[in-house]
């Protein structure tokens, strides 16, 4: 039972990345009125560039190739832990939420000092946005935790999210979570209004002018790491929102969740069709948010406590 | 007994034959050799009482007014010796490198690593004195020869004042130790520890909450916790990398030890002094994190690590606390645990990134960010050892960092029945911790590319390459100990397990440690994961990069957008690093600016500088100063000859006392 879990999980985990952002993309299209690429498409692009040889700047260090796989390696372990399904992971135990979020911080460190090495003002301009923006965004999860933690008692991340759905509050508390958790999403998976993924001008990109000069098989590497960044927080949305049990339920669970999953990745291209990126220095304000959502959902976890 | 009082005496013997007129390497030798002998004697009789062997105890007769000396060695003292004599013999190796190009002068380095053998003195004594007398004895011993050690280049007058620095705010912090030690004396009529602890279980209450703010102070001071830590990175700026190093990593560690062993000897703590203690430390962390933002000198920014990570470390001891006082072994393991285990990680890391420090300071005789870059092909094991620390420090895994973090968060999200509010505010300390968590990120990053990254930035700095192997020796060992700590945290788990299990004997209803076998369980599966992760990183680097079949990557330019010629001047610097950053903090980071514009058709001399400076310290200086100048001012207004007013103050001065006498009836015996 848990065994063909786990393997509807890596399934998910690894073909998600590539359907998300097809999906992404064509609702861009849609609301263009393009016919826009095939879903399919990324994993074709991503198959292009294994083939490809490397090129690699003078400048840089031996750490600059292997930054890339770290990067990849992190994202995975990470995906191990997290219950995308509701309340399964693969690998759970007690605060294994620590280790996501820590793991996930790993990559990003990787990321930056990849950016670093090449000696190049963009990218270095990148980096410190990537690590002053994830300041601002690393609180609003531990506060989403924390709150889940003190409305239900358990400790692992999967018993988290799950019980959350018998706890007294959750009709409440659901809607500042999903948008604190969508929030975190743009801001990690580098999505509008955070940052834009389609942008050509080096001065206003964060993720992309991160992987300038990556190439061949590490850009692959590194594009599918954050295609699986988005999978990631879009899989937690959809175990938030998911009312069946994947333990109970399983059949009724995964597809709900997949759904939901599809859903978020709609709903993300939609923001992006229809608004404009933040001015950078509006963003914190905008991940700011998370947090204040994450904190009033707190807020209503202690009164209704107290019984008020 | 008869083996620390040994080890004392191969100390001071050693530091007594430095001073000889001999060669200055012979005298490095014997400093080396002592403190090695001294170790291995020391650890003969720490070790077997760390992993849980009977408490050491001795008592040495001593000439009136002091009386008989008494010592005790438990498993706290234990765990802090074990660890700090061998680092501080590491300093002394790296020392030998570091101070090289002084063995030919006359220069006298006896003095140097005497002084590095008194420090190791004033470890065996605060780590096992049960005696008010000796522990503050060592305590002063490690005070004053930091000082001297701080102010080896004193011809310098920035490392005078650095140094002078330090010792005044040391000494503020011994005038609150000894002002808590008055009032236990006055309470218990006597000097040793245990009754003072004795007292202190039973008399809860105003005296006590008074004791516990002046220690907690005292120790503050010591530790370098937020809002006393100005002393601190100017003296970590000044000092020989190795003595950063050590003062950092291990020396002012006893703040941290004297806290918990008088948390030990509390009793059963208030509720208010966990909460006290969390909220001293979150503020520490965070304003710590934040300033190595902005600093530009790379062993500031260390020296400002150290305030956060001491933060870290106390949030744990205020979780053991808030444990002690709830009933809840499981939050005291933790706690204690956690916190005792990030201040052993913080050694060995700490003290490499300083060793690092010293790598590039030696090569390129500055450490200053923005002229430096590309150290990575020049020096690459200094490089890699950085980095090693550097992860540990933002706490991410695989290295030990993360594994004290690990600890300290669960406390913070803890599964035991204690109150929803409780929990929230435990949740919001969790939030802050994360933040510090990415600040240091932030900031290990700038540090690291900037330094190691890139090219480098001003090429009148000499030619660098590694440096000498006395120095890259015990970097290396502090970088192996960052990552098998990291891996196998079970280790470091195994060390604390003593101290915390003195602690848990501590609560009223004394439990077993069956919470340390969970504690211990899950730390085995965290060094599953970071090996794991270490191994997959490894094995896909090595078939994707090193294997016959990677193909082998062409070399060409950076993307410069279409402009192939750029300087190495034009690479992201540290200011522009921060700047983004530190523009949201402007109220606690004082970001000073100074600038010349390019004016003009042909501009040619133009300049930004920007300098993060301590708003405690100007703070500080700019109160002093103003006190300065309303005294300077009073006393020019008052006629201090008029006998009038000089008897009438001398009258009042007079009334005061007697009243405060009188008043404090039962405080004199």
């Amino acid at each position: 039972m848990n065994i063909s879990l786990a393997l509807i999980h890596w399934a998910i985990v690894l073909s998600m990345p590539i359907l998300l952002v097809g999906l992404v993309n064509r609702t861009k299209s849609w609301w263009v009125g393009r016919k826009g690429p095939r879903l399919l498409q990324s994993a074709y692009d991503l198959w292009r560039l294994l083939g490809k040889r490397p090129v690699v700047s003078i400048t840089a260090s031996p750490l600059f190739r292997a930054g890339a796989y770290v990067v990849l390696i992190c994202g995975l372990l990470a995906a191990s832990m997290i219950p995308l399904l509701g309340q399964f992971a693969p690998l759970q135990f007690s605060h294994d939420f620590v280790v996501v979020a820590y793991t996930l911080g790993l990559a990003r460190i990787v990321l930056m000092i990849s950016a670093m090495d090449v000696g190049s003002p963009f990218e270095g301009m990148g980096a410190a946005r990537e690590a002053s923006f994830a300041t601002f965004a690393e609180p609003a999860l531990f506060l989403l935790i924390g709150t889940a933690s003190a409305a239900t008692g358990m400790t692992s991340f999967a018993d988290l999210i799950g019980h959350l759905h018998n706890t007294p509050h959750y009709a409440i508390i659901v809607v500042p979570l999903t948008i604190a958790l969508l929030i975190l999403l743009q801001a990690e998976a580098a999505r509008i209004p955070v940052d834009d993924p389609t942008t050509h001008l080096e001065l206003t990109m964060i993720h992309e002018v991160m992987i300038l000069d990556h190439s061949g098989p590490e850009l692959a590497a590194m594009q599918y790491a954050a295609a699986l960044k988005m999978t990631l927080y879009a899989g937690l949305i959809a175990a938030l929102i998911n009312p069946f049990n994947p333990l109970t339920d399983p059949v009724a669970g995964v597809l709900v969740s997949l759904a939901l999953m599809l859903t978020v990745a709609i709903v993300v291209g939609c923001i992006e069709s229809l608004s404009a990126r933040l001015p950078m220095r509006w963003v914190p304000a905008y991940l700011l948010t998370a947090s204040v959502a994450a904190l009033g959902s707190m807020l209503v976890i202690g009164l209704g406590a107290s019984g008020v | 007994m008869n083996q620390l009082i040994l080890a004392v005496l191969i100390l001071m013997l050693g530091a007594g034959f430095c001073l000889l007129p001999i060669r200055n390497s012979t005298r490095a030798g014997i400093g080396l050799v002592s403190q090695a002998v001294a170790t291995l004697v020391a650890w003969s009789v720490v070790i077997p009482v760390l992993l849980g062997g009977p408490d050491i105890t001795g008592e040495m007769p001593w000439a009136y007014p002091i009386g008989d000396l008494h010592f005790r060695l438990d498993a706290l003292g234990a765990f802090f010796l074990s660890w700090s004599l061998p680092m501080t013999f590491l300093g002394g190796v790296y020392a030998v490198g570091y101070m090289d190009k002084y063995f030919s002068t006359p220069r006298h380095l006896g003095v140097h690593f005497a002084l590095l053998n008194m420090i190791s003195v004033s470890f065996l004594l605060v780590y096992t004195g049960e005696h008010t007398v000796t522990f503050l004895f060592g305590w002063e011993i490690a005070a004053l020869a930091a000082w001297l050690l701080v102010i080896w280049d004193y011809p310098n007058e920035k490392v005078r004042f650095a140094g002078f620095n330090y010792l005044v705010s040391t000494h503020i912090g011994l005038i609150f130790l000894v002002a808590a030690v008055m009032i236990l004396y006055t309470r218990t009529h006597s000097w040793f520890l245990d009754d003072f602890g004795d007292w202190m279980s039973h008399n809860p209450g105003t005296l006590r909450n008074t004791v516990f703010l002046l220690l907690v102070t005292s120790f503050g001071l010591k530790s370098a916790f937020f809002p006393f830590h100005s002393w601190l990175p100017r003296a970590h700026a000044a000092a020989p990398a190795h003595v950063s190093a050590l003062m950092s990593g291990v020396i002012h560690k006893a703040g941290l030890y004297a806290l918990v062993r008088f948390i030990l000897l509390l009793g059963k703590p208030d509720e208010w002094m966990g909460w006290f203690l969390i909220v001293f430390s979150v503020i520490s962390a965070l304003v710590g994190g934040l300033y190595t933002v902005g600093q530009r000198d790379l062993k500031r920014l260390l020296g400002y690590s150290s305030t956060e990570n001491v933060g870290i470390a106390g949030i744990g001891f205020g979780i053991g606390c808030l444990g002690m006082n709830w009933d809840s072994p499981g939050l005291v393991a933790l706690g204690f645990g956690g916190g005792l285990l990030h201040v052993l990680n913080h050694a060995f890391f700490k003290c490499q990134l300083f060793y690092a420090a010293g790598c590039v300071y030696q090569v390129k005789h500055v450490v200053d960010l923005e002229r430096l870059g590309g150290l990575f092909k020049l020096m690459p094991i200094t490089a890699l050892c950085f980095i090693v620390g550097g992860i540990a420090i933002s706490a991410l895994p695989p290295f030990n960092g993360f594994a004290s973090e690990f600890m300290i968060y669960s406390g913070l999200f803890t599964g035991e029945s204690i109150g929803v509010w409780a929990k929230l505010t435990l949740g919001l300390v969790a939030a802050a911790l994360a933040f510090v968590g990415a600040v240091s990120a932030l900031s290990i990053t700038r540090a690291f590319g900037v330094i190691f990254l890139g090219n480098l930035r001003d090429s009148s700095l000499p030619e660098g390459r590694e440096a000498s192997r006395w120095m890259l020796l015990p970097m290396g060992i502090h970088a192996v100990g960052t990552i098998v700590l990291g891996v196998v945290p079970v280790l470091g788990l195994a060390m604390v397990a003593g101290p915390t299990a003195l602690l848990m004997r501590a609560m009223p209803n004394g439990v077993a440690t069956v919470n340390l076998q969970s504690t211990m369980e899950i730390m085995t599966r965290i060094g599953l994961i970071s090996g794991a992760l270490v191994l997959s990183i490894g094995l896909v680097i090595w078939w994707r990069l090193k294997s016959q079949k990677a193909p082998q990557p062409m070399l060409n330019a950076t993307w410069g957008c279409g402009y192939g010629a750029p300087t190495p001047r034009m690479q992201y610097t540290g200011a522009s690093f921060s700047t983004d950053f530190a523009a949201h903090f402007k109220s606690i980071m004082v970001l000073i600016k100074r600038k010349k514009a390019p004016a003009g058709y042909f501009p040619d001399d133009s300049y930004v500088i920007t300098d993060c400076v301590d708003s405690v310290e100007r703070r500080l200086y700019s109160v002093i100063s103003h006190g300065d100048e309303t005294a300077t001012d009073l006393s020019r207004k008052m006629q201090e000859d008029d006998p009038r007013l000089a008897f009438s103050a001398g009258l009042a001065a007079l009334v005061v006392i007697a009243a405060l006498v009188l008043l404090a009836e039962g405080v004199l015996p």
